[in-house]
């Protein structure tokens, strides 16, 4: 019994600090996966817009060249002051416009697409999961 | 009661690995002419046991890290030195370092670097629109000098006749605002503004900004 109320304290003990961290602390883990950052979209949300978006590719030159998803146009910060005069000229500010980086992990496709709505163009979306979530589309 | 103490110990210390970390949060403040910045995290293993650091990892392709060995005795210290390449961020940038360990491998130390990037020159917006048969009304770029930058702004120039730009100073040497009027929003048109600063002296920086009508 007493081995018991033993363990049933340790197990207090560590739910106590265990839930203020799952409650406030800044770096804890999504409950699922498919949680959605503030201007990110799912593939299957940005499938269903159809000819409606216009693809911008934040990785490197050297990806964008390896493959890309069809019509995109390359934007990354490292080569910003070239490409962003090409993108103007083919970008149609009637499209939305999708960012994407390689995975969930990159953050270029965020930083991308911060620049952009900075300079006023709008509606820009990040596609959630970038490049592997278009590989892995259904 | 003594059991009880003791798992809880047990708990405590594995929840917070055998690394102490010195600074596992830093801020840096770039000056106009710095291209990356570099930080030093250093650590010492307070642990009994040797530990291995399994894996590094970054959440940007824009910072690398250096690490001299991957094990460490109990007692001995080492550090992980980072470098963040801006290559054409601005602004607040944060950036975290992954730092998994054989103590620990499913609980990893997140580093956090933070940097403020100052922009000598801030053209906002970079792009004026005007959509195809909409009032041709002027529209507004502004410049910003960061507070210690010697630039001024010399010039700003279109490259198309037919889209006209005004400067106008708003606070002396520091912030102006460049008027920007196509001649004519019936149909397409572009125009490349070309923001000449009279800093570095030797090769002045040039900006630029741009005019769409779509």
């Amino acid at each position: 019994m007493r081995a018991l109320s033993q363990a049933a304290l340790i197990l207090l003990a560590a739910l106590i600090p265990a839930g203020l961290t799952a409650a406030f602390h800044p770096q804890r883990p999504p409950w699922s996966e498919e949680t959605l950052l503030p201007g990110e979209a799912r593939i299957q949300t940005v499938l269903a817009w159809g000819g409606d978006v216009q693809w911008i590719d934040a990785r490197s030159a050297k990806d964008y060249e390896a493959e890309h998803v069809p019509g995109a146009i390359l934007l990354n910060l490292e080569d910003w002051d070239q490409l962003f005069p090409r993108f103007l000229d083919q970008w149609n500010p009637e499209k939305k416009a999708v960012v994407y980086c390689s995975s969930t992990a990159c953050e270029l496709s965020h930083e991308v697409a911060e620049r952009l709505q900075k300079d006023g163009i709008s509606p820009v979306y990040v596609l959630k999961g970038g490049w592997e979530a278009w590989k892995s589309r259904k | 009661m003594r059991t009880l103490v003791f798992l809880l110990c047990a708990f405590a210390g594995s929840a917070f690995g055998q690394l102490a970390w010195e600074n596992p949060e830093q801020t840096f403040n770039s000056k106009p002419q710095d291209e990356s910045v570099v930080a030093k995290y250093r650590f010492t293993n307070t642990g009994k046991e040797s530990l291995k650091i399994e894996n590094v990892k970054t959440s940007c392709g824009c910072t690398t890290t250096a690490l001299t060995k991957t094990e460490y005795a109990p007692g001995e210290s080492g550090e992980i030195e980072a470098k963040f390449v801006f290559s054409g961020r601005t602004g607040r940038q944060e950036k975290a370092i992954t730092v998994s360990t054989s103590a620990a491998p499913q609980q990893p130390t997140i580093l956090k670097l933070f940097v403020n990037i100052e922009e000598p020159v801030k053209i906002q917006p970079e792009i004026v629109l005007w959509r195809v048969g909409e009032q041709r009304e002027p529209k507004t770029i502004h410049i910003a000098i960061a507070d210690d930058s010697p630039a001024k702004i010399a010039t700003v120039i279109s490259d198309n006749p037919s889209v006209k730009v005004q400067i106008t100073e708003v606070k002396p040497g520091k912030e102006y605002d460049v008027q920007v009027t196509p001649d004519n929003v019936n149909q397409p048109g572009a125009a490349t503004l070309i923001i000449r600063t009279d800093y570095p002296r030797e090769n002045p920086e040039t900006k630029y900004a741009y005019a769409r009508i779509r």
